[in-house]
């Protein structure tokens, strides 16, 4: 059966726009000249004798000379006293952790290269964000600082404590504050370093704020429940999910660890057993999660409460006013609640809003569901988020008072990401000694006196805690690299705590943490974490005025509504920008947009063709008295009249690649109610000039072929195959090749499609693990991109009862509804075509395959004609334009020495002028077979992992070995959903995808 | 010349040696076998940690009849702990400047520690003569300073001789040209005789070559063919390195550790058997056995020069007997260069397939200097897989066996028939 629904990758597909016809006819962006080379005037040049043989001579003669250098001399430089565990060759792994996620990280040779999941962890144990993934660049950034700073000026360490140490001292004789600014700081040690100083100095203060604040809810939880927290989610266990703008699987609390428990109810063992979550979503901007969800309805941010309202009303049956009138909302709202009301104790509702009213209408809401105890956890508490934005605000008061001797700034950025930058530089100002722990003179850093230049996590001792209960630790993996020292240790040392810091974590996890559970200090370095909390929450019931709440929230309503209404939000790879110089994470497309390098303002197609801009154009955005200019990005399922403006764009001193990156968004924000608050009512206007954003998502166009397949749950359940519409099932396929044995493994892939989220960690582990470079904005414009994975992603239109099934019906439907299109995303890679067409074209037979089924690439023998990309019909084969990684004009991170110590030494990093495609991590398919050998047995499933699926915290990627018929990639291939993309093809791929099927409402 | 210097001072010292050695010998009282107690001292290992004019883990024996009676020292051989423990006073004295309490050597007999004792005193002695009759020896820099002096005399001498010998030559020339301006007449006829005689000979044989163009045609033809076949020769071997033997700045010779002492190749590679590298031992692993072994007996009773430049890279001071924190790695010249783009791994070769090290290596255990054996061209590496059977005692391979044997019985399978060709086992 084929799929009706017509899918496609961007506007211009859908509207088969002249440029993108012409485009998409040619395999690479910009045409190559072998016509004006070949045309008649080209033709008819005459050479004379002469010149030819001057030519001849010169290249002779050019060619010799550049043959002849020596051979060089290679140095072989043992260690002089060989550290015990270290093996040259051998990785070595040390459990740490990231952003109070429990990690593996691989060190080679002493130097860190790549971190996976602590399988063994409570809570996230699979998978990692991209930000997480990532970081282990940030260790080799050269933007950072190489030693402490004062004025701007490189100073000795003592010189700097001595200063430091003075300015306190004034500060506490003067009988005036000391204030320690900090993000969030979950850290049991950092927070003893802090109580350290404060027993030194008693008028220590410590003020937690977040760039994006998570207030609403902490302020919403002390009124409801008397508990100041942010509770634990568990979307493992609930059935029925509605999030009214919250992008739980991205940005939103812990983005990782739900997307990990949510898809256990929809990924394919769920499925198996005949159960699948819903998820409805009401959100303005197209989010990740948006994307993902069964049912999506587009309002605006007005609208947000009002939907909560109803929502509460038709959960309760009572009638409190404000409700939304929105006729699409109101209907799903109606269907929504009855579900919620059936599932109760499964069922959760979640809001992204930071309004204290909101988040209390929602607990009232998830009191009603029974969700506390079950789905929302109140005692093993998050601790991720604790910023609170009345603190900062003291703050300011105080330091422009004078009150404030010492600020200490640490991860903390406000001049760059504080609404009102004029503020925090006059509170600034205002203090008489202020001291950074940045690690580079960022925009906060750089208007302070001093900068005690942190380390990274990768140089430090510490711990964390991101919920109660569970503690991790954060353990060294390298020295430090420049002269920088880490942030505790400077506090503790100008607290006269002469200790070093190892000792300093070492003795209050024993005196605090480790005492009653059994476990030596020891054990917490191998295990990397301690975990203390209790099994399950205990249910709470939110003490909530429903009626005030909701005439706040209609009021609040008043301030956005009413023309166009603006949405800040933070985007799933350069969140609050604080990984802004992260290369890695530049490039990474966003989910959705699929766009790299930037932010831009996102209006739904429909609003653009009214303020008469197209692709390419600009806009300018105004609310809260701040106006800028930001590039416009057309984008479907965008409510009708609101923008979206990503923040954690527009840095200014961050470094190399993410100076100027984008356009800052903070000053969008505003102070309502003692909260930060992300929307707001704002006027569009077409600007002059045009952007080309660097977006990847037509640069592989897939001409109108069936390779989405989607079904309903419904329809699945009725029958498994539904919609998979397996070319072999019905097709006798015929090879021209003798088939060959392949006795030992046969390595493949299965792809769970209703898994994946389109996060893109995969790619940012695929980059880490295959010294992918990174091409930076103008060559992804160009189309040469160098990700081995990428995740497609189409949409496809709701065009209500009336499916429109061709693709000129699309194109002549009038007044298409573009704010309701589902999103299905697709993760591409090499197939590793057992007859795959790369390999029958390429001249020299730098392409073959192997009997274990791999599509093998030999660097050293292509010489660059690229056949195999023309023919390639998944277009994952990518093209060395340049030698990105040593070359002065890519100098984005790679180009020097320190920073190529990322790179991880078993894989070759490719030269210009070579094709390079995904190798299924062959490095780690030939160390996991050599350990086998090594150990006399076979390999067994679960031995080898990729990259990518290490990275999946949604298991969507499922590797193995197919010989093996009990592995679970052999159980996933069996599996009913299973189809293979362009199968009619007969290149027999060796990547299985499994149907995405959506539990939708009308089935 | 500073090699003729040092031989020549080093036959002047091992004369007066041998002749101190019989001056001691003959004048020992007791005659005792020194040779014997020499043999005994090695055998024993006493060596490892005492030395005559020198601290190490133990006293330095010199004057050690002086400092103790006969009776005592055989006592203490034979029991230090039970001496140490009955509270004699030398003894407990003994305990408490050294760390570590001698072992005990009950088997030697006292006229074996007597022979001992013997060739102590000849050392001494021999010691002393030497420090005697040859002062500058003493100092190894004032050795190396005279092996300057006597350099730059050298140099200056052969300037004189070289300036010498030019205008010798100089007058020469003058007096021959004014001979032949003397005699031009003569010179002339004799001159126009031997070119008529000469035309006879080789040229008229030249004219006759070349006219014969089916001969010249072959010759050029010859001539091109070995051109080519030498270029064509020299174009495959370009990178290819085999027999490189560079300078090392140690001169370690792998005949000595590994012929000569039999050290397993493993002690200092470990790595090849573990990892993809084989690895260069770190320095701290040489200093295992040369923290005692100085190779003193070659040079003197001075340290070895190359083992010395260990020292100076551990940063050793052998005669405090401790480490310094003033280290620099060792740079040594790397001599087997695969290319970045080839992945090759030690573990899979000499674990899995019990490859000898000496198979690629070559004979490593006779190389004084070690240079590169194989060719470590592609070609080399694929007519091994193409050969070798796989060491199928491995359980990793059962599966792949069965199919084999399915396929073709009898036959061996090498390592090429399981995809030991393929592209992607050794470049990715």
């Amino acid at each position: 059966m084929e799929s009706n629904k017509k899918y496609w990758k961007g506007l211009e597909e859908l509207n088969q726009t002249p440029a993108f016809v012409e485009g998409s006819k040619s395999e690479f962006a910009e045409p190559i000249p072998v016509e004006d080379v070949l045309n008649e005037a080209g033709l008819s040049t005459k050479t004379p004798r002469r010149d030819f043989l001057k030519a001849l001579g010169f290249g002779l003669g050019a060619v010799t000379l550049a043959a002849c250098n020596r051979t060089p001399i290679h140095k072989a430089v043992p260690y002089v006293i060989k550290p015990e565990e270290v093996t040259p060759g051998i990785p070595n792994f040390y459990a740490s952790s990231f952003n109070g996620q429990s990690i593996i990280v691989r060190t080679r040779e002493g130097r860190p290269i790549s971190l996976e999941a602590n399988p063994n962890a409570i809570g996230l144990n699979q998978g990692t964000d991209s930000a997480t993934t990532a970081s282990v660049l940030d260790l080799y950034d050269m933007s950072k600082l190489q030693n402490p700073q004062i004025g701007g000026k490189d100073v000795e360490w003592a010189k700097l404590d001595q200063a430091v140490v003075d300015a306190l001292n004034k500060a506490q004789s003067a009988g005036k504050q000391i204030t320690i600014v900090s993000n969030t700081i979950n850290s049991p040690s950092s927070l003893a370093a802090i109580a350290a100083l404060a027993t030194k100095y008693p008028s220590t203060q410590h003020v937690q704020v977040d760039a994006v604040s998570y207030s609403g809810i902490i302020e919403a939880n002390r009124a409801s429940f008397g508990k100041a927290v942010i509770p634990s989610y568990h979307f493992d266990k609930a059935q029925v999910v509605v999030s009214v703008a919250a992008d739980f699987l991205g940005t939103w609390l812990a983005g990782e660890e739900h997307t990990q428990d949510y898809i256990k109810n929809r990924d394919h063992k769920s499925l198996k057993g005949g159960k699948m979550s819903r998820h409805i979503q009401f959100e303005s901007g197209l989010s990740m999660t948006g994307s993902n969800a069964d049912v999506r309805i587009a309002i605006k941010p007005s609208e947000e409460g009002a939907v909560l309202i109803s929502l509460y009303n038709a959960i309760t049956g009572q009638s409190v006013a404000g409700g939304t009138n929105h006729a699409k909302a109101k209907t799903a709202i109606a269907l929504a609640a009855k579900e919620l009301v059936n599932a109760r104790g499964t069922s959760v509702v979640v809001s992204g809003s930071n309004d204290t009213n909101v988040q209390a209408l929602t607990n009232a809401i998830n009191t009603a569901l029974g969700a506390y105890g079950s789905i929302i956890d109140l005692d093993n508490f998050s601790k991720q988020h604790q910023g609170s934005d009345s603190s900062f605000q003291s703050f300011l008061s105080a330091a422009k008072a004078g009150q404030v001797g010492v600020a200490i700034f640490w991860n903390t950025n406000p001049v760059y990401d504080y609404f009102k930058v004029d503020d925090v530089k006059a509170a600034i100002a205002k203090v008489d000694y202020t001291v950074s722990f940045s690690d580079r003179a960022d925009e906060t850093a750089s208007e302070l006196k001093a900068i005690a230049t942190n380390s990274t996590y990768l140089e430090s001792w510490g711990d964390a805690s991101a919920k109660e209960g569970l503690f991790t630790i954060v353990q060294p993996t390298i020295n430090p690299v420049f002269n920088t020292r880490q942030a505790e240790q400077s506090l503790i040392n100008w607290a006269g705590v002469n200790k070093p810091i190892h000792d300093f974590v070492k003795e209050n996890w024993e005196a605090n943490i480790l005492a009653g559970t059994g476990k030596a200090w020891k054990d917490v370095l191998q295990q990397g974490f301690i975990y203390k909390g209790s099994a399950t929450g205990s249910a709470y019931t939110a003490n909530v005025d429903v009626n005030a709440a909701a005439a706040a929230i209609a009021t609040d309503a008043k301030r956005i509504a009413g023309g166009v209404e603006l949405k800040v939000y933070e985007s799933p790879n350069i969140r609050d920008g604080r990984w802004a110089n992260n290369a890695y994470l530049q490039e990474l497309p966003d989910p959705v947009s699929k766009v790299t390098w930037d932010n831009f303002a996102a209006i739904n197609p429909a609003d653009a063709e009214e303020l008469g801009v197209k692709e390419t154009g600009k806009v300018t955005v105004e609310a809260n008295g701040y106006k800028v200019d930001l590039p416009v990005l057309l984008q479907p399922g965008q409510a009708r009249g609101t923008v979206s403006v990503a923040v954690g764009y527009g840095r200014t001193k961050v470094g190399k690649a993410g100076n100027n990156v984008g356009v800052n968004a903070y000053p969008f924000a505003s102070l309502v109610n003692g909260t930060i608050q992300f929307s707001a009512k704002a006027s569009v206007s077409k600007a002059s000039g045009i952007y080309e954003l660097a977006q990847t998502q037509t640069h592989h166009t897939i001409e109108g072929r069936n390779i989405i397949r989607e079904t309903s749950f419904a329809n699945y359940l009725k029958d498994p195959n539904s919609e998979s519409g397996r070319f072999s099932d019905t097709h006798q396929t015929y090879d021209l090749w003798n088939k060959f044995e392949q006795p030992g493994h046969r390595w493949v892939m299965a792809i769970d499609l209703n898994a994946c989220t389109g996060c893109g960690a995969c790619i940012v582990a695929c980059n880490v693990e295959n010294n992918v470079p990174v091409v930076g904005r103008d060559e992804v414009r160009r189309r040469r991109e160098m990700h081995w994975l990428r995740i497609d992603r189409y949409y496809t239109l709701n065009a209500g009862d009336s499916k429109l099934t061709k693709e000129k019906e699309i194109a002549k439907a009038d007044g298409l509804d573009y704010e309701d299109v589902t999103v299905v995303y697709q993760p591409m890679l090499c197939q590793h075509c057992e007859h795959a067409p790369c390999e029958t074209v390429c001249p020299v037979l730098a392409t073959v395959h192997s009997s274990e089924g791999l599509n093998h690439m030999a660097y050293n023998r292509c010489f660059g004609t690229r056949y195999c990309a023309n023919n390639c019909p998944y277009k994952v084969r990518r093209f060395n334009w340049f030698n990105y990684w040593n070359d002065s004009r890519f100098d984005n991170y790679l180009n020097n020495e320190f920073t190529q110590l990322v790179l991880n030494p078993d894989v070759t990093t490719r030269s210009r002028g070579v094709m390079e495609k995904c190798s299924m991590c062959i490095q780690r398919i030939q160390a996991g077979k050599l350990q086998a050998k090594v150990e006399n047995r076979k390999v067994k499933d679960g031995d080898i992992h990729m990259a990518c699926q290490a990275a999946c915290s949604a298991n969507a990627i499922i590797f193995g070995d197919a010989n093996d018929p009990e592995s679970e990639v052999s159980k996933a291939l069996r599996n009913e959903r299973i189809y293979y993309v362009l199968e009619e093809i007969n290149v027999q791929p060796n990547i299985g995808y499994m149907t995405k099927v959506r539990n939708t409402f009308e089935a | 010349m500073r090699n003729i210097s040092s031989v020549l001072g080093r036959l002047a010292k091992s004369i007066s040696i041998s002749l101190v050695l019989l001056f001691a010998v003959t004048t020992t009282t007791q005659a005792q076998d020194a040779a014997n107690g020499a043999a005994l001292f090695k055998s024993n290992a006493c060596n490892s940690c005492h030395a005559v004019g020198k601290k190490l883990t133990g006293p330095d024996l010199a004057g050690l009849t002086e400092r103790r009676d006969e009776a005592w020292i055989v006592k203490w051989i034979h029991n230090p702990q039970g001496m140490i423990d009955s509270g004699d006073e030398q003894a407990v004295a003994l305990k408490a400047e050294y760390a570590t309490t001698m072992a005990p050597y009950a088997s030697l007999s006292e006229g074996d520690i007597k022979d001992i004792i013997a060739y102590l005193q000849a050392e001494e002695a021999k010691k002393k003569e030497k420090a005697a009759a040859d002062p500058a020896a003493a100092g190894g820099s004032s050795a190396s300073s005279d092996a300057n002096n006597l350099m730059i005399i050298g140099l200056i001498a052969l300037f004189v001789v070289a300036v010498a010998v030019i205008f010798a030559l100089n007058r020469v020339t003058k007096t021959l040209e004014r001979v032949i301006a003397n005699n031009q007449a003569s010179i002339d006829a004799a001159q126009a005789k031997t070119d008529e005689e000469g035309e006879s000979g080789s040229v008229k044989f030249a004219k006759a070559f070349l006219k014969n163009k089916k001969l010249v045609f072959f010759v050029v033809l010859m001539v091109v063919g070995l051109l080519g076949v030498a270029g064509w020769k020299t174009m495959w071997n370009v990178g290819v390195h085999e027999g490189y033997k560079p300078v090392q700045p140690i001169k370690f010779s792998h005949q000595i550790h590994a012929g000569v002492n039999q050290i397993e190749c493993q002690y200092c590679h470990g790595g090849a058997f573990k990892s993809k590298n084989a690895s260069i031992p770190s320095a701290n692993v040489c200093m295992n056995c040369h923290n005692t072994i100085t190779a003193s007996d070659h040079y003197d009773g001075n340290i070895s020069p190359e083992i010395a430049k260990l020292y100076r890279a551990v940063d050793w001071d052998p005669e405090s007997r401790s480490y310094g924190t003033n280290t620099r790695p060792i740079e040594w010249v790397r001599i087997h260069n695969l290319p970045d783009f080839a992945y090759f791994n030690h573990s899979q070769h000499v674990v899995v397939a019990g490859v000898e090290c000496q198979t690629c290596h070559g004979p490593i255990q006779d190389m004084e200097e070690v240079y590169q054996y194989s060719p470590l061209t592609m070609k080399w590496c694929i007519d091994c897989h193409k050969e070798t059977s796989v060491n199928t005692d491995n359980a990793y391979y059962d599966q792949l066996i069965e199919a084999h044997d399915k396929l073709k019985k009898g036959e061996k399978m090498t390592a090429a028939m399981i995809g030991g060709l393929e592209c992607g086992k050794c470049h990715y």
